[in-house]
């Protein structure tokens, strides 16, 4: 039952990535990635990471695919990308041989990794309770890693600087800009 | 959990080929980014796999949930800053083509 469930959230994970490439319109991929992360949360609750899955659908889902929605209404570029534009173009399929030569690398080293990960026996029948209980996650997020917590604090607050100044619009006729 | 943790690796790597396949042939800066999101959720997979596969019912391995939680974080704000330059890119070009910014002569 959930191995059947796995691989058809794996299934859906993967045609959400294939989506995302494929579609025409960037609102298009905005969806078929929505669908990838919600088939990868599943997977997480499958393999026992509940606060995880969680987490993946409040923050990926719910606040990083909505910014990209906002982006995209904003610049009216679901309109914009409708014709199918590839790369190919300027640089006729050498990038594109290139993307899939890489690409199809990058599976092989993934594939020759999961045969290579070797698996202790206890491991195998591990329960289904959660690994990241949020009782040992608090434990060590607060206590061992409390320095890295701060750091990305302090990366959250310089992002949300960055932001307000990269997006900005220039005011004319102020005298600011060169 | 009665499908084997290697198949989560095998997912993830999948995942992850096609982020960089998207990455490199398409030419909307905002789907590039997409994939930069899809590759960083490969990652976070293969975290969660090796935590899988390495704690055991007693004792649980938390460096893999403690890192995808970081790697959320920062992932949350490379989206931001992303989009906004995006946003500054489509007011300097009005286009959101990759190939239409070519000061830098990649």
């Amino acid at each position: 039952m959930s191995a059947a469930l796995f691989y058809l959230a794996s299934l859906i994970a993967l045609c959400g990535a294939a989506g995302v490439i494929l579609a025409k319109s960037a609102m298009g991929s905005v969806i078929s990635l929505l669908a990838s992360f919600f088939a990868l949360a599943v997977i997480y609750l499958l393999a026992g990471f509940q606060f995880m899955a969680a987490a993946q659908i409040l923050v990926y889902a719910g606040a990083i695919l909505v910014l990209f929605l906002f982006v995209i209404m904003l610049l009216n570029l679901g309109a914009l990308g409708t014709k199918f534009e590839l790369s190919f173009a300027p640089f006729q399929s050498a990038r594109a041989k290139l993307a899939c030569a890489i690409a199809v690398g990058l599976g092989l080293i993934g594939l020759i990794a999961a045969q290579r990960a070797s698996l202790p026996e206890s491991v195998a029948q591990a329960s289904a309770e959660p690994i990241d209980s949020v009782h040992n996650l608090a434990l060590a997020l607060f206590g061992r890693y409390s320095l890295p917590f701060q750091a990305v604090s302090v990366l959250l607050l310089v992002t949300m600087v960055a932001v307000m100044v990269l997006a900005k619009r220039k005011r004319v006729g102020k005298g600011n800009e060169q | 959990m009665s499908f084997p943790p290697e198949h989560l690796l095998l997912l993830s790597a999948a995942l992850f080929a096609l982020g960089v396949l998207g990455f490199l042939i398409r030419r909307n800066v905002i789907v590039s980014l997409m994939c930069i999101e899809l590759m960083l959720n490969a990652a976070n997979l293969t975290f969660l796999a090796a935590s899988r596969l390495h704690s055991g019912s007693e004792t649980p391995d938390l460096q893999g949930p403690i890192f995808t939680i970081f790697v959320i974080t920062v992932a949350a704000a490379e989206a931001a800053v992303g989009l906004a330059l995006i946003i500054a890119l489509y007011r300097l070009k009005q286009s959101a083509d990759i190939d239409a910014t070519t000061e830098m002569k990649g």
